[in-house]
């Protein structure tokens, strides 16, 4: 690898790092605090990105004042589906919560489909493909300011976990849902907050990548089973575990997309039931 | 044997006498939806020796089988031309044996970790099949010995799917089957009464693995074409795993009876709407996990035993789950 293959490389890593902690952030506090492995997570990142795409075609609104927006119109959905569907059979074994979910990912993606049809989106501006060079590497706006809008959210939600009197009751139905109760936090209502704040760090992920990235309704798949293996990486917890795993992931991704593009998912795959069997608990995690 | 026991065996017999008549008085058409209700009966079988009985939700067997449906194809076009059911079962062998070496190392994870695990085993078979020119002829695929005798694809799925069953009865009843049982309910206590969890689980996973090759060989001789993409789908994972948890999961029936009923809705939703087909899918899915998590078959208890107790299936029973489950 020549250093200016190299330094673009290392550029690429850093992007993709922010971007992918967005998209990891809400799978982990649903999966950490619920114990739900949210399989509709990429699928709420396709709704996302077609609210973006959907606003900028039709209603002429920036791509990036739309992420409010995704954020609210996901905040909804989550807590309704939490509300009405989830929360009803959240005590039943692990498979149930997971087919659940699963049942909701084909219904959103098939209903895209439907609407939207299959066709490859994607969303561009006047600023789309302009930015600047460092060095040998060049840096598109775009994806810097995803970059920052990412961390910035993500570090936002940390803060709010840490300090908010809801973000307390969140944590502590996570540690023991039966002692949290006992000092008057309302489980079934919280559940559904912290379902509803995940969908809206997936709608808000979802609007980002719209910018960068084509998409179709499918393409949500993918980005579930990375915010899995990043959340494996870093371990679940909290965000710093889950920047830990996204940036892990994200130079693994490079580096290997750059050397053997063919075999990129096999090799993430590999590397992640090694891990697994290395370390149940993650990287930086403790046991859960 | 009480009364109980002859009812059962006479409407078995019953259900297989309809079931071998059956070609005679439907067309080849229809005939093969019917044979493919019968391998995805077979698949769903398959999931439940691991899913069901040992409860290990498995998300990737549709790994085996592809690899299942390509052993079988390259033996009969290979070199020596083996015939078709020595390659079949030398898929559903070679299977076998992959899924306990893969075994060993991953069920040692638990719950969601070994599902996506799963996942991956299913995602990177998928593109080794799809990398592999020199054997697998990469995503053109490999294209098998024309065969166009559509009683000859029911039959030899009927035989396997009777197989099944007989084999699934006597496994449950024996100490297998409790060792199962017992690593479902609670692992750490079946080890601590000397079962040794990681035999019994590496045998239903390699059994269900053998089943999985066993659907994929049957269904690649009757396609011909086996590419990556149509043998690694998803989809057959999935339809394997709702047609058991529609059925019942961890009975004997179960799996036949779940494809039966999905692949008979689903035949009619796909020619009714065909657009909504996956929509409709997902809200079965949904359906059953809320209100009826056990199957159909625990329902057939329930209506036995009203015909003995006189207390009646209820509309409120449907929601005995979410009683049961939910958090306020």
């Amino acid at each position: 690898m020549s250093s200016a293959e190299l330094s673009q490389v290392v550029v690429n890593g850093l992007l993709l790092t922010g971007i992918l902690a967005l998209v990891a952030v809400g799978f982990s506090l649903v999966w950490g605090i619920m114990n739900i492995v949210n399989l509709a997570h990429g699928a709420m990142i396709v709704l996302g990105a077609y609210l973006t795409f959907g606003l900028h075609q039709w209603k002429g609104v920036d791509p990036f004042l739309s992420i409010p927006i995704s954020m609210a119109a996901l905040f909804l959905l989550g807590y309704g589906i939490q509300r009405l569907l989830i929360n009803q059979v959240i005590r039943a074994p692990l498979l149930a919560t997971f087919l659940l979910t699963f049942g909701l990912e084909i219904l959103i993606i098939n209903l895209l489909n439907y609407f939207f049809k299959a066709d490859l989106r994607s969303v561009t501006t006047g600023y789309s493909g302009s930015g600047f060079t460092i060095g040998p590497a060049r840096v598109p706006y775009i994806r810097l300011a995803a970059l920052g809008i990412s961390f910035l959210l993500v570090l936002a939600l940390g803060a709010f976990l840490r300090r908010s009197k809801t973000g307390r009751a969140i944590r502590a139905t996570g540690m023991d849902i039966d002692a949290a109760r006992l000092t008057g936090v309302k489980v079934a209502k919280i559940y559904a907050i912290t379902f509803a704040i995940g969908a809206a760090m997936a709608g808000a992920a979802g609007s980002l990548l719209s910018l960068s990235v084509p998409f179709d309704p499918t393409f949500g798949g993918s980005y579930t089973q990375r915010a899995f293996v990043i959340c494996v990486l870093g371990g679940l917890g909290n965000v710093v575990n889950v920047i830990i795993g996204a940036t892990i992931f994200a130079f693994v991704e490079v580096f290997v997309g750059a050397r053997l593009p063919a075999l990129s998912q096999a090799m993430t795959f590999a590397m992640l039931v090694l891990l697994l069997i290395w370390r149940p608990q993650g990287i930086a995690g403790k046991s859960v | 044997m009480n009364r109980r026991r002859v009812v059962t065996w006479a409407l078995l017999a019953l259900g297989l006498a309809a079931l071998v008549l059956l070609p005679r008085f439907v067309t080849s058409y229809k005939l093969l939806t019917y044979t493919r209700l019968l391998l995805l009966a077979l698949m769903a079988q398959g999931w439940n020796f691991i899913g069901g009985y040992t409860g290990y939700a498995s998300f990737g067997n549709v790994a085996y089988f592809g690899i299942g449906a390509y052993t079988t194809g390259l033996l009969m076009i290979g070199k020596w031309h083996v015939p078709f059911f020595p390659s079949l079962f030398a898929g559903a062998a070679l299977c076998a044996i992959l899924a306990a070496l893969l075994g060993l190392p991953i069920l040692r994870l638990k719950g969601h970790y070994f599902a996506i695990a799963t996942l991956g085993v299913a995602e990177a078979s998928r593109q080794i099949a799809d990398t592999w020119d020199s054997v697998t002829a990469g995503s053109t695929g490999i294209d098998l010995p024309l065969k166009t005798e559509g009683e000859f694809f029911y039959y030899t799925a009927l035989a396997l799917v009777v197989g099944g069953i007989a084999v699934t009865a006597l496994l449950v009843r024996s100490k297998v089957g409790y060792a199962w049982v017992a690593i479902r309910e609670d692992q750490d206590a079946a080890r601590m009464l000397g079962i040794a969890t990681t035999r019994y689980k590496t045998l239903a996973y390699s059994l269900s693995a053998a089943f999985s090759a066993l659907a994929g060989g049957v269904t690649a001789y009757q396609n011909i074409h086996v590419t990556p993409t149509d043998f690694f789908k998803l989809d057959y994972t999935l339809q394997s795993i709702i047609a058991v948890v529609i059925g019942g999961t961890g009975t004997v029936l179960g799996p036949l009876i779940g494809a039966g009923i999905y692949q008979l809705l689903s035949t009619y939703v796909w020619t009714k709407f065909i657009e909504l087909h996956p929509t409709v899918l997902g809200i079965l899915i949904i359906f059953f996990v809320v209100f009826l998590p056990r199957g159909l078959v625990p329902l057939f208890r329930a209506t036995r035993r009203t015909v003995q107790t006189g207390r009646g299936f209820h509309w409120r029973d449907l929601f005995a789950n979410i009683r049961a489950h939910r958090v306020t």
